[in-house]
């Protein structure tokens, strides 16, 4: 057996520690067969923040030898099999500034699978994903995306669930038995177990072509060289921003086109420019300096730069002006107001849709009170 | 001393300034309070200003991997520099301004530190930049009670119990980070007597925000700020609620929004209110089980930090500012 | 200006003064604009001189006592980034009290221009001179000078500024003067006028790299695996760049002093067909001298090399001029506790210089005169016997020896 590489791809802090349990199980279950593994995180990811993507590794390999090719290294060059632990993020990644979109199968290898957690069917998803030039399976481990914190952990067997899939998917990595085995010697219960079988009988795969999914060529840089770059440590600021679209009212700050943070989000705000007040709050409180202020004084949310942070909902004082909605429900990062001032009729009733969808949903993102995490599992349709 | 800009105090947020000297593209975590902070203080202080950051989230995060938020001059400074690289800072405008190497203008000099930086290794900096009458300059401390850019760890102004990687929940041992929080700020304004402006802040009241940073600015000679700034990552809580868990910090008295201006104390906001008897402070309950970081404590926990603000708010000269009372004769 | 700021400088005056004093002399010259002060010594009567001149007001500049190195060294930095011209200093752990300002100064590009009074490092707490405090940050940008006389403390002061701040190197520079023989020893100086100092040096720009309003940028965003080695790079640039510039600055130092030797990186004395040159930095120049004077009447081929700059490494010069003897006889006035051969540290930089010579001298290292020890003549004649031995006999018994050392 050659070495054998998987990935997690989870957005940073929410699902740090789902994802580092995901890739020490999967280096103790081949421990179970004999096999030599490593476990590690992407150390450019570090320092994690909330909701920016992250990579974490293990690799599995026959002998010590064997392993130390891959050591040594910030990240493997390509993995059998990549897990995505939050299904917004096959839009595509941005980890760092001038890390460019990376597609969320950029280092899956020819063949190899791609595992989302996802409430998606699988169209949905590889309309999102980019295109490759090689074909890869696709297996979908249904569940709602797992949001945690440093401190308190959400134990709703995502975990199992994805490991499950992962032994169905990648056979060579070990057999079902030595993960089930590594599983309960790691102190996870039956229940945990059952459905990590549960995920095994049950794993599909579709096959996605070559060609297939999203045609969109996610932007990347080119690094300066050294003659290029400026003396002292020294690059230019951000320019100082100007009237709304270029025009001479409002204000629309420049931008930041290194490094954008909009793949950050799993979830958008979608505004009710009718409703809306102009309490200012929005745009005076948001982190991220994302609204845009209109000619008429109403706040467009730059969908380049929103981060899906929340605080916006949470500080508007009109109910149901501004709602943060699933980030899979969009194709782009077009402006709202835009849209708004196109037809507004029609963009009352798209956004109404939305809204009364995201009451419908259950989607945590985070920690809310001791014992939510149980009340969400409890409530949760979640096998 | 070099003049001060003409930064008038904001009456309602309808004229918050709309220009920005910090925009988007930045690493932050999602509801970021300190990256608010951070575009607050630019807003209200302006263009004309030199910005000097030390290490910490507000270092790494910002200018991540050779980009940068920042509109208006910012460099880099070590992390128990805020106090030094101020100084460095005003001293050469002033001695160039004053020998005609430059042209005469105020340019405002910001200097910010995280709590670790600030209230722990660079004490003795801010200490000797608070000293200096002569130089217009101001120490901003964002406090997100942690040293958060390193993956939390406890500092100095980390709260009582709190779970951090150093300091962590364990089988033995719940509460390892025995420390009471430190009172920098008021230590700062009692230990410096000719400093004319020292104020605690909080970015959930953005106009209060951008007054104080304005006062703080153009009242001359060297200023502090220390504001309190909810960490979704450290305190571990859904980012929507970085707003409301700074509102309730002030709500429960466990924090007291104030300013000192030239010797004389006035309390802010809901504080002011909690000492005017018009408004009852929250049970700190409700601050504290919103966050992961004290999701293990124990009544005996909660009881301790209640005693604690019922202290400083029955007991204290001056509630949050100064932890004496009068010996009865 | 002050009227007594105008007097001063008008005309070239004698003076007797020390090193340090000389230094506080060059820096109201080149009227510098900020310059920190902390309390150690034996660096510290510059301090004493500059705020003098100040409270009498021959020089007009912001003078500010810092409450440690650390802070010490980053308010110079600071300024120096806005622009302003800067000066400061420390000696042995005070020095290293300051390292990460140290290190980052280099970095960030700045032209700081720092006084080390050499001293020993603690523990124990000793005053007298070693090289070691300097010579730590040999490898982290800034250009090394070791000073002989109190002259030319002063005129390497002036030359310290001409260089760092030059847009092509943007490098800060050290002089190192030896803790009491230069910092507390007075001798006659000549000190030239204002008008000679403007003719030398130009004003500090930093240009589009400066920290203003009017040119918004960022200094020193945080950075990957992806740019810090160009910007290593940079830095290695900017340092073989100095070497000319070295050399031009030098030469027009002389065309308008008046003085000087024939290299800026190296003086040689009585080098001409020697045997033996002994290599050396800093006041044991001067028993090393007599002793060379004293050889030469006896008819014996010993000549004496003092190297200055010890960053940029004069690698050039010391290969040609090295290369013709038979022996080179190096002092170390510092320690590096198991290095190779367990010599000093100009020890192992120059023999690894002349490594790739056809020609190599033997080479032979003497750690001498630590703490302070005074060097005498009769030491030196004692390194250049056991040096002579190994010429005589082609053999060298021992790599390293330590001199005036009771056992």
């Amino acid at each position: 057996m050659s070495t054998v590489a998987v990935e997690v791809i989870y957005r940073g802090i929410f699902q740090r520690t789902l994802a580092r349990n995901i890739v020490r199980s999967i280096v103790f279950a081949a421990r179970k067969e004999g096999k030599i593994g490593t476990a590690f995180g992407r150390y450019g990811d570090s320092p994690e923040r909330n909701g920016i993507p992250a990579k974490q590794f293990a690799v599995v390999a026959d002998n010590a030898e064997e392993l130390e090719e891959t050591l040594a290294r910030y990240e493997p060059t390509e993995v059998d099999v990549t897990i995505n632990v939050d299904d917004t993020m096959c839009k595509g990644i941005e980890s760092w500034a001038w890390y460019g979109l990376q597609p969320i199968n950029q280092l899956t290898k020819a063949n190899g699978t791609l595992i989302v957690t996802s409430r998606q069917d699988a169209d949905s998803l590889i309309e999102d994903i980019h295109q490759k030039d090689t074909a890869f399976g696709l297996s979908i481990s249904k569940s709602t995306v797992s949001f945690s914190g440093l401190w308190v952990y959400k134990d709703d067997h995502t975990d199992a669930r994805i490991l499950g899939t992962l032994c169905n998917v990648c056979p060579q990595l070990f057999s079902f038995d030595s993960m089930a085995q590594a599983m309960a010697e790691q102190g996870n219960d039956e229940t945990k177990v059952a459905s990590a079988r549960r995920a095994y009988d049950g794993a599909t795969t579709r096959q996605v072509e070559p060609g297939q999914g999203s045609s969109e060529v996610p932007f990347t840089f080119d690094l300066l060289g050294w003659q290029a770059m400026e003396e002292g440590l020294v690059i230019r600021a951000q320019g100082k921003g100007g009237g709304f679209r270029g025009g001479d009212e409002g204000f629309q700050p420049d931008r930041n086109e290194v490094f954008k943070k909009f793949s950050t989000r799993s979830m958008r705000p979608v505004i009710n420019f009718e409703t809306c007040i102009k309490c200012t709050l929005c745009w005076l409180q948001c982190p991220d300096t994302c609204f845009d202020v209109t000619p008429d004084g109403l706040y467009d949310a730059n969908m380049e730069s929103c981060c899906g942070c929340g605080v916006c909902e949470a500080v508007c004082p009109v109910p149901d002006c501004v709602t943060m909605v699933s980030e899979a429900d969009f194709n782009d990062n077009s402006s709202q107001y835009e849209a708004w001032q196109e037809d507004k009729p029609a963009y009352q009733t798209w956004m109404t849709a939305l809204v009364d969808k995201q009451k419908a949903e259950s989607r945590t993102h985070g920690f809310h009170h001791i014992g939510g995490y149980a009340e969400d599992i409890a409530a949760s349709e979640d096998a | 001393m070099t003049s001060v800009q003409d930064l008038p105090q904001i009456q309602g947020v309808k004229n918050i300034p709309l220009a920005e000297g910090y925009t988007s593209g930045h690493r932050t975590c999602q509801g970021c309070e300190s990256a608010l902070v951070m575009r607050l203080m630019i807003k209200a202080a302006g263009q004309r200003t030199i910005v000097v950051g030390s290490t910490g989230c507000m270092y790494v995060a910002n200018t991540t991997y050779y980009s940068t938020p920042w509109v208006v001059p910012w460099m880099h400074t070590q992390l128990g520099s805020a106090g030094s690289a101020a100084t460095g800072t005003a001293a050469a405008l002033s001695s160039m301004m004053r020998k005609g190497k430059m042209t005469k203008e105020p340019i405002n000099v910001i200097a910010f530190c995280g709590d670790g930086g600030g209230a722990d290794m660079g004490l003795a900096a801010i200490s000797a930049a608070l000293q200096h009458d002569e130089y217009n300059l101001l120490i901003l401390m964002y406090d997100n009670e942690s040293y958060a850019n390193t993956d939390i760890q406890a500092s100095g102004s980390t709260p009582y119990g709190a779970n951090t990687t150093f300091s962590p929940v364990g089988k033995e041992i719940r509460n390892m980070n025995k420390r009471w929080k430190k009172n920098t700020a008021p230590m700062l304004a009692v230990g410096h007597p000719n400093v004319r402006y020292v104020a605690s802040a909080d970015g959930s009241y953005g106009l209060d925000f951008n007054n104080k940073i304005r006062r703080a600015l153009t009242i001359g000679g060297p200023t502090f700020i220390h504001s309190i700034d909810p960490c979704p990552k450290g305190w571990d809580y859904d980012p929507k609620f970085s707003h409301e868990l700074g509102m309730l910090v002030v709500e429960t008295g466990l924090w007291v929004q104030y300013e000192i201006i030239d010797g004389e104390l006035t309390l802010n906001g809901p504080s002011r209110a909690i000492a005017r008897g018009v408004r009852k402070r929250k049970p700190v309950e409700d601050y504290l089980l919103r966050q992961g970081r004290f999701a293990h404590f124990t009544p005996e926990d909660i009881k301790l930090f209640q005693d604690k603000v019922d202290e400083s708010w029955e007991k204290w000269w001056l509630p949050g500012v100064i932890p004496v009372s009068m010996k009865e004769d | 200006m002050t009227s007594t700021a105008i007097e001063l400088f008008q005309t070239e005056t004698e003076e007797l003064i020390s090193g340090s004093e000389a230094i506080a002399l060059a820096c109201a010259l080149a009227d510098v604009d900020v310059i920190t002060a902390y309390p150690i010594r034996p660096y510290d009567t510059v301090m004493q001189f500059v705020s003098r001149l100040k409270a009498d007001g021959s020089f007009d500049f912001d003078f500010i006592v810092a409450e440690s190195e650390h802070s010490q060294f980053e308010i110079v930095k600071h300024a120096s980034s806005v622009g302003a011209r800067t000066f400061t200093g420390s000696s042995g752990v005070g020095w290293f009290y300051a390292f990460e300002a140290i290190t980052v100064t280099a970095g960030l590009r700045l032209p700081v221009v720092a006084m080390v009074g050499n001293r020993a490092l603690d523990d124990p707490g000793a005053f007298g001179v070693e090289h070691n405090d300097a010579l730590a940050v040999r490898d982290l940008g800034w250009m090394l000078y070791w000073v002989a006389t109190a002259q030319e403390a002063l005129d390497t002061a002036l030359l310290a500024w001409r260089v760092a701040e030059d847009p092509d190197v943007f490098l800060p520079m050290a002089l190192s003067c030896d803790g009491s023989f230069l910092t507390h020893s007075q001798a006659i100086v000549n000190v030239p006028t204002r008008e000679q100092v403007d003719k030398f040096l130009p004003p500090y720009d930093r240009g589009k790299l400066q920290l203003h309003p009017d040119n918004p940028i960022t200094i020193a965003p945080q950075v990957n695996e992806d740019w810090l080695m160009e910007m290593r790079r940079q830095s290695d640039e900017a340092m073989h760049r100095s070497v000319a510039k070295i050399k031009q600055a030098y030469e027009e130092f002389k065309e308008i002093f008046g003085r000087g030797d024939p290299s800026p990186f190296v003086e040689e004395y009585m080098t001409e067909d020697a045997e033996i040159i002994i290599v050396g930095m800093g006041t044991l120049a001067l028993p090393v001298r007599v002793a060379v004077r004293r050889y030469q009447e006896q008819g014996r081929k010993v000549g004496f090399l003092r190297v200055k700059f010890f960053r940029p490494f004069p690698t050039e010069e010391l290969q040609e001029i090295l290369t013709k003897c038979k022996a080179v006889c190096v002092v170390d006035r510092d320690y590096s506790y198991g290095a190779p051969s367990f010599g000093g540290v100009l020890f192992t930089d120059l023999r690894s210089a002349l490594y790739p010579m056809e020609k190599r001298p033997h080479m032979l290292n003497f750690i001498a005169g630590l703490g302070g020890r005074e060097v005498h003549v009769n030491d030196v004649n004692e390194m250049v016997d056991i040096t002579q031995k190994a010429i005589d006999t082609g053999k060298i018994e021992k790599e390293t020896t330590w001199i005036g050392v009771r056992d």
